[in-house]
């Protein structure tokens, strides 16, 4: 998950990132936010995400357990 | 669908650009977002500058002005024109068809099958599979392929998502048969059920234009755009293209009994560099064998994309020898489709200026 972290921090433009992080409090989770995540999520764990998917996500923690139960599925 | 096609070729590619071009820097100036995430998007995006029609210009024009170009230099005789198909989804009129307009004003011959098809991002590749058709045959031996897209004209100066990579271009492809021994392999895939994904709400029989279409209106995203506007829901085409292209070009490969490796240039529809490069690495091609500068330098014109990146990239090494390329293209329908086919040497391959 640290390596997740790092990416996501780089794609957020923070440099802390905690697992209760609000994803809606970056100015950077915007709509190129949310495509460099979908990016990130495709290339590191083939795992595919829609925007609509990130609709009932609001931390990063719930955001990587859902990429987890994706991969699982 | 499969499709393989024989003994035709492409002869020839002109591209025709409008002159004037517009910076991104000036385009931000409209957009309500803050400035570091509009120059972060040019960044990724690989948003630089891109080529606009002015006022007045229509289809038919850029269509002529290349068309002329050919005539003047020699490089095609009007009375070789056996057909000609116009791929776009900014035609002069609804009625008559654009390929009419230009037969007429071109004063062509009588003998001659004109044809629109509306098409989108995929018009390159549905208006070769066209010409290749039509030159089954004998009485057609040459097609002029034209692809026009304006759809600037169409897109919201306020809308962050896609004002900033559209372009406005034509391009002229001449194909003929020919003894050509290599066999063209060729797949399509449609899919109506999105044809949302890329849409522009207004303006035909079923929702006219009218005062209230063109109400700029915010969906929730800070873009404002209106029913007349070409909207794009930007994540679900980036979804749509990273899903279904690369095994696509898998399946191409498997039809053509090809090696990936085999291919000299991946010469794919140009919606901006991140989505190209994901491409890339999805289907492990190296970036060198793909362009991607066609948004930075002239903007994303639609189905004219892929002839700008032949004309700008390969110009050269097209006039003189042949090469393996692998054609890609998805967009508005939603439509994807490819193919594979040794491309050159061109009669001609280059790129002008609308004046």
């Amino acid at each position: 998950m640290e390596q997740f972290l790092d990416k996501l921090a780089e794609i957020l433009e923070t440099g802390e990132l905690k697992e209760d992080s609000r994803l809606e409090s970056f100015p950077a989770w915007d709509s190129l936010g949310v495509l460099s995540t979908i990016a990130l999520i495709e290339s590191q764990y083939r795992v595919n995400f829609t925007a609509p998917d990130f609709a009932e996500i609001k931390t990063v923690d719930e955001l990587w357990k859902l990429v987890q139960a994706r991969r699982a599925g | 669908m499969n499709l393989h096609f024989q003994d035709k070729r492409i002869t020839g590619i002109l591209t025709v650009l409008p002159e004037h071009e517009q910076k991104f820097v000036d385009d931000m100036k409209n957009f309500d977002f803050p400035q570091a995430r509009s120059l972060k998007l040019k960044l990724v995006m690989g948003y630089d500058r891109h080529r606009l029609v002015t006022a007045g210009t229509s289809a038919s024009d850029l269509a002529i002005f290349g068309f002329r170009h050919l005539f003047d230099k020699g490089l095609l005789v009007p009375e070789g024109l056996d057909a000609m198909i116009v791929v776009t989804q900014s035609p002069d009129y609804f009625m008559p068809p654009t390929s009419n307009v230009i037969q007429g004003i071109l004063n062509l011959k009588h003998d001659m099958l004109c044809m629109d098809i509306n098409q989108g991002c995929a018009g390159f590749v549905v208006g070769l599979i066209q010409a290749f058709l039509m030159l089954e045959q004998e009485s057609v031996a040459r097609v002029a392929l034209v692809n026009v897209d304006l759809l600037s004209r169409k897109v919201s100066a306020k809308d962050r998502n896609s004002y900033p990579l559209i372009g406005d271009a034509a391009s002229i492809t001449i194909v003929e048969r020919g003894t050509e021994p290599a066999t063209i392999y060729a797949n399509i895939r449609m899919d109506g059920t999105r044809r949302e994904a890329l849409i522009i709400p207004a303006g035909g029989f079923r929702l006219p234009s009218s005062s209230e279409t063109a109400v700029l209106e915010d969906p929730g995203d800070g873009n404002l755009r209106a029913k007349d506007h070409l909207r794009m829901d930007g994540t679900a085409v980036f979804n749509f293209a990273q899903v279904e292209v690369p095994p696509m070009i898998e399946s191409l490969m498997q039809f053509a009994r090809v090696d990936i490796n085999q291919v000299d240039w991946f010469l794919f529809h140009q919606p901006n560099k991140f989505m190209l490069q994901k491409l890339c690495d999805k289907m492990k091609v190296p970036y060198a064998k793909m362009p991607s500068n066609v948004v930075e330098n002239f903007g994303n014109a639609s189905g004219v994309t892929i002839p700008i990146a032949i004309t700008f990239n390969l110009a050269e090494q097209l006039r003189s020898g042949g090469v393996t390329a692998c054609l890609a293209a998805f967009g508005s329908g939603l439509t994807w489709g490819s193919m594979l086919l040794r491309l050159g040497p061109l009669a001609f391959c280059s790129m002008i200026d609308y004046r």
